[in-house]
């Protein structure tokens, strides 16, 4: 390199040079101060305009009003935190019907069956997957797949939806689970595996029998990240989903559990509270009114819900993770 | 064993087949995501270049002049006669099956809107084949230089075209007086000791540098009159250039070669950017482009007409440019129909307007570079800093190591929270406590650089710690102090991997909407942004804003277009990053 002019110093003479070396050090330290300093910083802006917030509406009103309108202008405010949860909930879960089966057998696969070829060619693309703006998953869930959707299975489904949005929330977190169950995966040891052959077994067997179980801790903090990701998601629903918070019509079944029609939810439009956040960010932003404070009580939750997550998925993979 | 197989009936007969489905399903689940992604794409493609009504003829002319030219260039390049006949194969059965499964599903199943079977074919098995000859043939030394030189050219003009865009907000004057006082004196200082072996001159550089860049940032009010601008971008970008590439090829031994490979991009830079003004476009920027892209250029064609090897490649630029050429005089002399795509020169060179037929991303697109710009800059510095920080300065055990775990979660932790809730951090903290503004560019850029801080981070830390303990050993061992360690031997070392992570990291800033939404960021400015103050908007805001448009030609005109705007530019900047990540793993 370009230590060649550099003659060592062999007396160690302080003064200058331990400046220099501290200075450095100091920056460095800096930089590192600034990633605690960023989480500090989120919590207490998120926690300072939330507190203004729940002093104004009442914590156990904001957790069951089920009503969400925090337009003055149309009649009563009012700030009921359940049907963005169920729109959140009705994604997620879609999602996840899509991305978990789907990454566990594409992580299966290229752990198990694929030859290095075909996986040094399949795990790059598949990276591409969760590489793509999330505007533009938006974009695509309304503009062609709510329209194939009508055209072929749903023809009642309306132009914002949470079906279509849901499943391009889904396959953007595929790559998640796939890439991190594969991981765990390629952990197994080989003797396991050589075992199982030994003792009779067929490679579906050993993959099903001892790998995915030998595996399951990374499989399950996957799940939790995926999950938590696609709680997370904004521009997909924001796009694809539209700005309507409805609360579905709410049957009971014969021993009194209220229940929904998952279909009265997929196929019509709907809000998740990111999308909430979006609108009230879109329309006023002047700050010290209810509804920008809400933004920050939002966001909070979800704020506390994905850190939840995350320290869970991690407590599961180190927990329960087998020692080879 | 043979005592008992009595009640083993059976034993060892495997059924077969649960495990071949069981394969085959989790190959297709695989492959689903990206398929469903694939065929997403080709619609948006077909919209935004309005293929759907580009006639037979036209997609036969450019196939004949544009992709079977370029075919033949990676066959020739790979030189392997069983690659030839595999491809002739896949490319002349390709076209029966195609035809055929089209026809039969049109038939049978559903009729497929907006797609013909010639335009099938050519995205189910020109594109792949191309991609797959285009990856054989840059293995060969032809096809090698041929892409090299194609990567440059393209290269400059998007760099070129960046720093340009960069100029729109920063202050030519300043940086004028910047590079004239501090940064010329500073890279001669430099340069000399490290020549002479002079280390006060190296030590001083720094400080000069400094005192420069102050005195320039006070002089800026006090200085009255200036050069034009076109001097100031020939005199502190096109001559630098210049001056680097001759002396990377005086440093060959090649006195003359020096003088050309300087002297006749200067003299074309220099002429483009005054006579740019006549033909109507803008000087500068014409020149910064020229300077940029012609002498990489220069200096690799120098380098592969001295080495002698693969020569013709060189002419794989020609042969692209001149297949587009007789592609177009052959449409324009027969008369064929052809298609009015939607992203074109004229799409991102103005600004957007109420009727799709006007609209364009201009704004957005500045407004992109210059957030991506200071993005980069600030990620990058954090970024180095803290992984350094954590892998090179503290220690595994006591406070100091529990202390490095905790910093470690909580990076963890960062990246995953929500991109949205990092637009509430940044409307609360920058744009309403520090009074940086809202939707300005710095509020922005501060927030996506906070936003991929984490993942920088990760990726530097992988890179610095993929350098091998020995060379640390070995400089510690020749008394360096540990910062001399970190910026003699670990740095250089993992710098490509950084670099790599960087430009992975800002390739998922410049697609982030939700922040941008939350800290105010117009949805549609008409001009393009003239401070870092002033009000911006970004690629993906606009593509956010026309998608809710509800007439047809912006939805699928548009948006298509501005969708595929940004997958082209998201596509470079990973690209560059995987060559880079390529050529440092070659290198080692």
């Amino acid at each position: 390199m370009t230590d060649s002019t550099e003659s060592p110093d062999l007396q160690r003479r302080s003064g200058l040079r331990r400046l220099k070396e501290g200075t450095y050090g100091g920056f460095f330290a800096a930089c590192a101060a600034v990633t605690l300093l960023t989480t500090v910083a989120i919590f207490v802006t998120l926690l300072s305009d939330a507190v203004v917030f729940f002093s104004e509406v009442p914590i156990a009103e904001f957790l069951t009003s089920t009503n969400w309108s925090p337009n003055p202008a149309g009649g009563g405010q009012s700030f009921g935190i359940v049907p963005l949860l169920i729109g959140t909930i009705v994604v997620t879960v879609t999602a996840a019907f899509i991305a978990l089966p789907t990454g566990t057998l594409t992580a299966i696969y290229l752990s198990e069956y694929a030859t290095p070829n075909a996986r040094s060619i399949l795990k790059p693309l598949l990276e591409i997957l969760a590489g793509i703006p999330t505007v533009v998953y938006g974009y695509f869930a309304l503009v062609y797949v709510t329209p194939a959707l009508k055209a072929t299975l749903f023809p009642e489904i309306s132009t914002f939806n949470a079906l279509s949005a849901s499943i391009m929330v889904g396959i953007m977190t595929i790559p998640m689970v796939s890439s991190i169950s594969e991981d765990a995966m390629s952990a197994v040891p080989d003797d396991l595996r050589q075992a199982g052959y030994g003792l009779g077994a067929t490679k579906f067997e050993v993959s099903t029998g001892i790998v995915v179980p030998a595996s399951i801790s990374g499989i399950a903090s996957s799940y939790i990240l995926a999950v938590s990701r696609a709680i997370g998601e904004t521009m997909i629903v924001v796009v694809a989903m539209g700005a309507q918070a409805r609360m579905p019509a709410v049957g009971e079944t014969l021993f009194g559990i209220p229940y929904f029609n998952p279909a009265d939810v997929l196929l019509d439009s709907g809000m998740t509270i990111t999308v909430a956040m979006v609108q009230i960010a879109g329309g006023d932003l002047t700050g010290g009114t209810i509804p920008y404070d809400s933004m920050f009580a939002l966001g909070l939750a979800l704020f506390v819900v994905t850190l939840v997550m995350n320290v869970l998925s991690d407590i599961i993979a180190e927990r329960y993770r087998e020692e080879y | 064993m043979a005592t008992d197989d009595s009640n083993a009936a059976g034993f060892g007969e495997v059924s077969r087949v649960r495990g071949i489905a069981f394969e085959y399903l989790s190959l297709g689940a695989s492959v689903a995501g990206l398929v469903a992604l694939g065929v997403l794409l080709v619609y948006v493609a077909i919209d935004a270049f309005d293929l759907a009504n580009a006639s037979p003829e036209w997609l036969l002319t450019y196939f004949l002049t544009l992709v079977v030219p370029f075919l033949l260039f990676c066959l020739y390049s790979a030189g392997d006669p069983a690659v030839t006949r595999r491809v002739a194969g896949v490319l002349g059965g390709g076209l029966v099956v195609v035809a055929a499964a089209f026809a039969a599903i049109e038939a049978f199943v559903v009729t497929i809107p907006r797609l013909s079977w010639q335009l099938a074919y050519l995205f189910v098995v020109v594109a792949p084949t191309t991609a797959y000859l285009a990856y054989v043939g840059s293995r060969g030394r032809v096809g090698a230089v041929g892409f090299g030189l194609l990567g440059r050219l393209v290269g400059g003009v998007a760099i070129g075209l960046a720093v340009g865009t960069l100029f729109l907000v920063f202050d030519e004057l300043v940086w004028f007086l910047a590079y004239t006082l501090g940064v010329l004196p500073a890279a001669a200082l430099y340069a000399y000791g490290s020549r002479r072996a002079a280390n006060r001159a190296v030590t001083a550089a720094i400080p000069v540098g400094l005192v420069g860049l102050v005195a320039a940032v006070f002089l800026r009010g006090v200085v009255g009159t200036y050069p034009s601008d076109l001097i100031i971008y020939l005199w502190t970008l096109a001559v630098p250039i210049a001056a680097v590439g001759a002396f990377l090829v005086d440093a060959r031994g090649s006195r003359v070669g020096a003088a050309v490979v300087g002297g006749v991009p200067l003299a074309l830079a220099t002429a483009g950017g005054f006579l740019a003004g006549s033909v109507g476009l803008p000087g500068p920027t014409t020149l910064i482009v020229i300077a940029l892209t012609g002498v990489p250029t220069a200096v690799y064609v120098h380098r592969v007409i001295d080495g002698g090897d693969g020569v013709v490649g060189l002419g794989l630029p020609l042969l692209i440019g001149g297949g587009v050429l007789v592609g177009a005089l052959v449409v324009e002399a027969w008369g064929v129909p052809a298609p009015d795509p939607w992203l074109d020169p004229g799409y991102v060179t103005e600004a957007p307007s109420r009727t799709a037929a006007e609209a364009g991303l201009y704004p957005a697109i500045v407004g992109s570079v210059i957030i991506i710009a200071l993005v980069a800059v600030l990620s990058f510095v954090l970024g180095v800093g803290t992984s350094v920080f954590l892998e090179e300065y503290t220690a595994g055990s006591g406070v100091v190591g529990s202390l490095t775990r905790l910093l470690q979660i909580n990076i963890a932790n960062l990246a995953a929270i929500p991109s949205v809730v990092y637009g509430l951090l940044g409307l609360g903290l920058f744009a309403n406590l520090l009074g940086f503004g809202y939707g300005t560019a710095v509020t922005a850029s501060l927030t996506l650089s906070l936003l991929i801080l984490p993942i920088t981070i990760i990726s530097a830390q992988e890179a610095i710690r993929s350098v091998p303990d020995d060379l640390r050993r070995g400089s510690d061992a020749m008394g360096a102090t540990r910062w001399q360690t970190t910026k003699n031997v670990v740095l250089p070392e993992a710098f490509p991997g950084i670099l790599t992570g960087t430009i992975l990291a800002l390739g998922r800033a410049i697609g982030e909407t939700a922040p941008l939404i939350m800290i105010g960021a117009a949805t549609t400015v008409f001009s393009a942004p003239t401070s870092l103050f002033s009000r911006f908007s970004a690629m993906p805001m606009q593509i956010y804003a026309w998608a809710g448009f509800p007439q047809a030609d912006f939805r699928y005109g548009v948006v298509a277009a501005g969708v595929i705007t940004l997958l082209i530019i998201l596509v470079g900047m990973n690209g560059t990053a995987i060559l880079l990540r390529n050529r440092a793993e070659r290198g080692n």
